[in-house]
C-alpha cells in the first residue's frame, strides 16, 4: 500500500468518523473495530498512524485553546468559543489554560490561526514601535 | 768593347788605307782625316750597332720598367692625392653632418625635456587633484560613517530604553495587577472579539 494510497485511505476513515462535523467517540470506535476485522495486521500500522494525525488534527481544528492571565469565566471561554463557531461555520470548543505570563486578555489558538488579545502582546508592540 | 767590334778591329789601318785608296778629292780627305782619328766606316757601323743594340736592351730592360714604375707610382700619388682629397672632403662632410645632428640632437633633447617638463606638471597636477578626490572621498565616507554609527547607535540606545521601559512596565503590571484587574481586562478583551 502506497503513502498516496494510505493518506487517501485515513482521509475516508476521518469522514467516516464525523458526526454533525465533529468527531465523534462513538464513531471512532466502530471505525477502529472494522478496521481490525477486516484489514490484516502488518498493512494496519501505517492506516492507524495516518488515521490517528487526522484525527489529531481535526480535534484541534474543533478546539479553541484559550490562554489566559487571571480568571476567565466559563461564560466567557463559551463566548470566545461560539464567536469562533459562528466565524469558522464549524462547532468549536473551548479549551481554557491559565497563563500570568500574558498579563491580561487572552490568546486563542484553532487550528492554525491565532488571535492575540494580551497586554504582553501590546508592551511587545509598543518596544517594537518606540525601537 | 763588343765582339763585333773586336772582330772589326783587326785590320784597321788595312781598311782604311783601302778607303783612302779609293776614294779621292775632299771626300777622300776627310775619310783620311777621320781614318787618322781611328773613325772609319766599319768601325762606326759596328758602333752603332752595338749603341742600338744597347739602346734597345736599356730601354726594353731598365728604362721602360722605370718609366712604367715611374707611372705606377705616380698615379698611386695622384691616387692618394685624390684619396685625400675625397676623405678630406668626405671629412668635411661628415664633420657637416656631425654637427647637423648634434643641433637636431640638441634640437630634440631640448624639446624631450620640455615635454618631460610638461608631462611631469600635468602628472603632479593629476596627482594633486586624484589625492584631493581622494581625501574628499575619505572624508565624506567618513562622515557617512559616522552618521550611519550615530543613527546606529542611537537607535540601539532607543531600543534598548524601550526594551528596558516595557520589561519594566510588564515587570510592574504582573507583580500589581490581581485577579480582579486581571478578569476586567479578559472581559474587556471577550468585548473586543465581539465587536
Amino acid at each position: 500500500m502506497s503513502a498516496a494510497s494510505v493518506r487517501a485511505e485515513a482521509k475516508r476513515l476521518l469522514a467516516l468518523s464525523l458526526e454533525g462535523g465533529a468527531v465523534s467517540s462513538d464513531r471512532v470506535g466502530a471505525v477502529l473495530a472494522a478496521l481490525t476485522k477486516s484489514r490484516p495486521g502488518h498493512t494496519l500500522r501505517p492506516l492507524l498512524r495516518a488515521y490517528l494525525a487526522n484525527v489529531r488534527r481535526e480535534l484541534t481544528r474543533g478546539e479553541a485553546r484559550i490562554e489566559h492571565a487571571g480568571p476567565l469565566a466559563s461564560a466567557e471561554a463559551d463566548a470566545i468559543a461560539a464567536h469562533f463557531t459562528k466565524l469558522l461555520g464549524r462547532p468549536v470548543r473551548p479549551v481554557a489554560r491559565r497563563n500570568d505570563a500574558l498579563l491580561g486578555g487572552f490568546r486563542v489558538r484553532v487550528g492554525d490561526d491565532v488571535t492575540d488579545l494580551t497586554a504582553s502582546l501590546r508592551l511587545a508592540n509598543l518596544a517594537k514601535s518606540l525601537s | 768593347m763588343t765582339f763585333l767590334s773586336a772582330l772589326l778591329a783587326a785590320e784597321p789601318a788595312k781598311a782604311a788605307a783601302q778607303g783612302a785608296a779609293e776614294a779621292h778629292g775632299p771626300v777622300g780627305d776627310i775619310i783620311k782625316l777621320f781614318g787618322s782619328f781611328g773613325v772609319d766606316g766599319p768601325h762606326l757601323l759596328v758602333q752603332i750597332v752595338n749603341f742600338s743594340i744597347l739602346a734597345f736592351v736599356l730601354y726594353r730592360f731598365a728604362v721602360k720598367p722605370a718609366l712604367g714604375q715611374m707611372e705606377e707610382r705616380n698615379r698611386l700619388i695622384e691616387k692618394g692625392l685624390a684619396d685625400a682629397q675625397a676623405s678630406t672632403q668626405r671629412l668635411a662632410e661628415a664633420q657637416q653632418a656631425s654637427e647637423a645632428k648634434l643641433n637636431a640632437a640638441a634640437d630634440e633633447a631640448a624639446k624631450i625635456l620640455a615635454e618631460a617638463r610638461n608631462s611631469a606638471k600635468a602628472a603632479v597636477e593629476a596627482a594633486k587633484a586624484e589625492a584631493t578626490a581622494a581625501q574628499t572621498e575619505v572624508i565624506a565616507k567618513a562622515k557617512a560613517a559616522i552618521e550611519a554609527d550615530r543613527v546606529k547607535m542611537m537607535n540601539e540606545v532607543r531600543g534598548e530604553v524601550s526594551r528596558l521601559v516595557v520589561e519594566t512596565a510588564a515587570k510592574v503590571l504582573e507583580q500589581n495587577l490581581d485577579d480582579t484587574m486581571r478578569g476586567r481586562l479578559n472581559e474587556a478583551a471577550v468585548k473586543q472579539l465581539a465587536r
